[in-house]
């Protein structure tokens, strides 16, 4: 059952990490991780603050849209080559087919932050010669790393049935949306203001729409002051989380593309 | 026939795995996630620092917020303050340094300068501060003690805003300049204000608890260091202080009062009348003279006259201030269509004469309301030393035939009055255009001369010891 | 012998904006032996590749029902004893020839190396099997298609315009192959507008037009019925309404003559007649009907209901 599976995520890995927009993202990212300790004195903060924020920040929108622009194209890409007809005339279910894409997709994406992290790192280490500060800043980009499968698993999902281009606006969006529910949500339960169907809303739209900021773990790491207790075991539920919410958008993407004529 | 129900079976089955993950999923992030997130790792922990969305950021803004880079950003935008700052354009730092405190919640230094900004930057053609700011000033502080809870700096600053500038309601100063005491990252010099916040507060005792135990702690780091200048430039100002300190106690009988000695002449020197007066005319549309007699020494004496609606309670329902925490918003903009002047009339030879002219200034004193208080208000507590040597930490010994009041500072005997004033009457309208409005207290007396002749001159004894 | 392919009133309807509900596929009865090679010839637009999609169990038939191989449409198990090289196939650009086979391969669990170079060697490509795909010419690209299409070793093949945009070289050279495939006892469909491809390996073929089979059967008997035509040098017009050729086409060639009859029709009655009037006869070519013509025939026929 998963022989095809890992065979269709092989070959996608090997197609994704030779397709020239997502290495010219990568290879700015990479450039830009490089040159971001100089960056840092345009700014007035602490310069390894800035630093740290930056490199965080430019691996996650590297990686963001990575993971959308490999994922969007996936599907359709497939079918307008006709590839996925020599694949499903094979004994390759749909399902299979469409797990194996995303598979392929999070692989090719951990190499590519795998990649950015270790630039980061090594550009860390030779500027602040810490280590234990550089396994956080490893711990943040991990984080990332299921956020972006999300993503990831979102796109694909909505691959099944809209165009690419809209797509990409769709999930974009979705992961902006699904990264200020949180503060959002925050903002509404503490600020006491706002209507009370507002928050319901709130409350609704973060049950229901990916939760992208439950992985956004910085702040804590860019300032550390803090002591977070029992960090790991919000890690574990995090992870969770996201197996789940990705199972949840893989199996429905699954349900539609199943009934898809392609 | 067999396949079609086989793939319907699996098909109910997974819709039944999608119901299950989807429960599971809500269930994870509403009771697990969302709050640990919130609690840990929300750029706004714990307090409104940095919430994304709030009325004073834009989409634009947010997006940035979001994309990342939210430090440097703000680091950058906070670079683009100071050239304003140079070229005096205070309004446009104001929302940059909202921006950025948002942006980057736990860049303290601009949590202090922005503090400062807004409570002391927005002043009239008199140098007289705009205090419709000291809120927002005060909220900004609250929020940038709750995101930076690791570091003395917003507390020390906050302790500050209310000790220096609101220079009332010590309390505050005290809760605060503790706050800040506890975070070890103070500079050891700046421990040294917790001393004066406590006796403002007139907790005299533990203000020099507090100057021997800095001395014990500055003394070891001498001992370890002495070649270091600034461990003995240190330890000599605690001296300095502690030693100061315990003179001005001894002198008002602290010591002999402790010991169970029986007080001298000067300690009991019994209550006298400071024999306030006061006349109020408004010259000019907006231009308030004040006139009138305050029998205190020639030097340092100074009264704190307040003019300002009566009818809004922020201002009316606290004597000669506003409830300064009245909101949680940091709001930038100010009630504009409130009135609030605080100025010191300053003693010489026992009477004060000052013009405060106000039409200059007409977006800051809009004078919109129909009724006016116009406050007198003296607190011993923020007298200075001399001063306090006769009236004391909570007015013992400061007396007024009429105006003094136990009950608007509770503890403390303060001197407190208030007069009315009319908005035709500031504004010099309706029947106000050609004759000069004039209000006064009972007591107040014409004179041609600066002194009044049978007034009791407080007298100020030499130096003794007392005891 | 056993039906490789049988359907029965296959349909596929699609909704479009425009017209509504179109039949792209309408009523579609087909019988394909096993074993032969089957053309299924029709216009761009046809409905072919629907149809092809429908049997290998891509998409569902709106309605109708089919085997194939014996097993009913959509089975995943008759996958393992099928091929599909759809038109002009994109394989991953970045593999190599090799790489293909192990890719499709593994999507059955082959793992058989020897077979895969053997399969290679069959299409003429083991001295290109490290090139990559992209360095691949088209006719190329079409035998590395063949070559994965018999890695399961199939009974039955799809091939979608196989020939389609090769030069003559390359397409002698698929040619020989799918012949191959024959001898080898598999069933080949072929789905093509290359008449002429089609007329030389194809045992019996289908017309496809509008979604309908217009024509269906052994291509023999579908290209009975040519025609001879006579050129006449000095006749004369009144002889000529003597003769009364029935079913002759008169044709004016410059100064001479052309009849076209039908080849069942007598032919030395015709000459006969020609002489008796007079008149020379310069050739007499018989003339095979060609798919061609039966084509266009066929497929300029107005759109029936």
């Amino acid at each position: 059952m998963f022989r095809p599976i890992f065979a269709i995520a092989n070959a996608t890995v090997g197609e994704a990490i030779r397709r020239k927009v997502l290495l010219i993202i990568l290879f700015i990212a990479t450039l830009f991780l490089i040159i971001a300790p100089n960056l840092g004195m345009l700014s007035a903060r602490s310069e390894t603050v800035v630093l740290k924020s930056m490199m965080l920040g430019i691996i996650q929108i590297a990686s963001a849209v990575i993971a959308i622009v490999l994922t969007v194209y996936m599907l359709p890409n497939e079918v307008e080559r006709r590839t996925i007809y020599t694949i499903l005339s094979k004994p390759v279910m749909r399902w299979q087919f469409l797990a194996g894409k995303y598979l392929g997709a999070v692989l090719a994406l951990g190499l590519m932050m795998s990649l950015m992290a270790v630039v980061m790192s090594a550009m860390f280490l030779v500027i602040k010669q810490n280590p234990s500060e550089a396994i956080k800043l490893l711990q943040a980009v991990a984080m990332y790393f299921v956020q972006m499968s999300l993503l990831a698993s979102v796109a694909m999902c909505i691959s099944t049935f809209v165009a690419p281009l809209v797509n990409f606006f769709l999930s974009g969006g979705l992961f902006l949306v699904g990264t200020v529910l949180n503060p959002v949500f925050d903002t509404m339960q503490k600020s006491g203001s706002g209507a009370s169907w507002g928050k319901g809303l709130a409350q609704l739209l973060s049950v229901i729409l990916p939760n992208f900021a439950t992985y956004n773990i910085q702040n804590p790491l860019i300032n550390p002051q803090q002591q977070i207790q029992s960090e790991a075991s919000y890690y574990i539920n995090a992870f969770g989380y996201g197996v789940m919410y990705i199972a949840i958008m893989l199996i429905t993407g699954m349900l539609i593309f199943e009934k898809k004529e392609v | 026939m067999a396949k079609a129900s086989s793939k319907q079976a699996l098909r109910t089955k997974f819709l039944a795995g999608l119901a299950v993950l989807g429960l599971g999923q809500a269930v994870l992030q509403t009771s697990v996630l969302q709050p640990f997130w919130s609690k840990n790792y929300s750029p706004a922990k714990a307090g409104k620092t940095g919430s994304l969305v709030d009325r004073s950021l834009s989409p634009d803004q947010m997006l940035f917020a979001l994309a990342g880079f939210r430090e440097l950003i703000a680091g950058i935008l906070w670079v683009r303050a100071d050239s304003f700052f140079d070229s005096g354009n205070y309004d446009a730092i104001l929302p940059i340094i909202r921006l950025v405190t948002f942006l980057d919640p736990k860049q303290v230094d601009v949590f202090s300068t922005g503090i400062w900004h807004i409570a002391y930057n927005f002043t009239d053609e008199e140098q007289r501060s705009d205090r419709r700011y000291i809120p927002p000033a005060i909220a900004l502080a609250k929020q940038g003690c709750e995101g930076n809870p690791e570091t003395y700096e917003v507390f020390f600053e906050t302790g500050w805003l209310w000790y220096h500038k609101i220079d009332d309601e010590y309390d505050q100063a005290v809760k605060y300049m503790e706050e800040a005491y506890k975070r070890p990252d103070i500079q050891p010099a700046r421990k040294n204000l917790r001393s004066v916040v406590l006796q403002r507060a007139g907790r005299v005792e533990d203000g020099m608890e507090n100057y021997y135990t800095l001395l014990e702690d500055a003394q070891k780091v001498f001992d370890k260091n002495p070649d270091v200048f600034q461990s003995r430039q240190n330890r000599d100002a605690i001296v300095g202080n502690l030693d100061t300190m315990i003179v001005r106690m001894v002198q008002r009988g602290f010591m002999a009062g402790k010991e169970g000695r029986p007080l001298n002449a000067y300690d009991v020197f019994p209550p006298f009348d400071t024999g306030f007066s006061v006349k109020v005319s408004v010259l000019q549309p907006r231009v308030v003279r004040f006139e009138g007699t305050w029998n205190v020494l020639p030097v340092g004496s100074r009264i704190r006259c307040v003019i300002k609606d009566a009818d809004w309670d922020v201002f009316s329902k606290y004597p000669a201030q506003m409830n300064w925490e009245f909101s949680d918003d940091v709001n930038l903009e100010p009630p504009r269509d409130k009135t609030f002047m605080q100025e010191q009339l300053f003693v010489r030879n026992r009477r004060f004469d000052k013009t405060v002219d106000m039409s200059r200034d007409p977006t800051m004193y809009p004078f919109r309301s129909k009724r006016y208080l116009v406050e007198f208000y003296y607190n011993p507590r923020s007298a200075p030393p001399h001063i306090q040597d006769k009236f004391s930490w909570n007015g013992e010994g400061l007396a007024d035939k009429n105006f003094t009041n136990t009950e608007i500072r509770p503890g403390t005997r303060v001197f407190y009055t208030y007069l009315e004033l009319d908005k035709d009457q500031l504004l010099r309208k309706g029947e106000w255009q050609e004759k000069t409005p004039v209000t006064k207290t009972k007591n107040y007396v014409e004179v041609e001369r600066t002194y009044i002749k049978g007034d009791q001159i407080l007298q100020i004894p030499s130096l003794r010891s007392g005891g | 012998m056993a039906a490789a392919i049988e359907t029965k009133d296959l349909t596929k309807t699609y909704r479009t904006k425009a017209a509504g509900n179109v039949n792209v596929v309408d009523n579609l009865s087909l019988h394909v032996e096993e074993g032969e090679i089957f053309g299924f010839l029709g216009p761009n637009g046809a409905g072919k590749t629907t149809t092809i999609k429908m049997l290998l169990g891509i998409i569902s038939p709106t309605s109708g029902e089919g085997t194939v191989l014996g097993e009913e449409l959509g089975d995943m198990n008759v996958h393992h004893k099928i091929s599909y090289v759809p038109e002009r196939p994109y394989y991953y650009e970045y593999m190599t020839g090799f790489e293909i086979l192990k890719f499709y391969g593994s999507l059955f669990g082959i793992t058989d190396t020897d077979r895969m170079n053997a399969l290679l060697e069959r299409v003429n490509l083991h001295r290109d099997k490290s090139k990559t795909i992209s360095q691949y010419s088209k006719g190329m690209q079409q035998r590395i298609g063949l070559a994965q299409s018999l890695l399961n070793d199939p009974k039955l093949l799809f091939l979608d315009e196989p020939t389609g945009g090769l030069d003559p070289i390359a397409h002698r050279e698929i040619r020989d192959l799918i012949l191959g495939f024959r001898d080898e006892g598999r069933t080949v469909f072929i789905s093509s507008h290359e008449l002429s491809e089609v007329e030389l390996i194809c045992d019996r073929v289908a017309i496809i037009n509008y979604g309908k089979i217009a024509r269906q059967g052994k291509l023999t008997e579908l290209l009975k019925g040519g025609r001879v035509e006579i050129t006449v040098e000095g006749y004369s017009e009144q002889a000529l309404k003597d003769m009364n050729i029935p079913d002759a086409k008169i044709l004016p060639a410059g100064g001479d003559l052309l009849l076209d009859a039908p080849e069942e029709s007598d032919i030395n009655a015709v000459i006969d007649a020609v002489r008796g009037s007079g008149a020379r006869i310069v050739s007499v070519v018989p003339r095979k009907k060609r798919l061609e013509d039966l084509f266009v025939e066929t497929v300029s026929a107005p759109k029936a209901g």
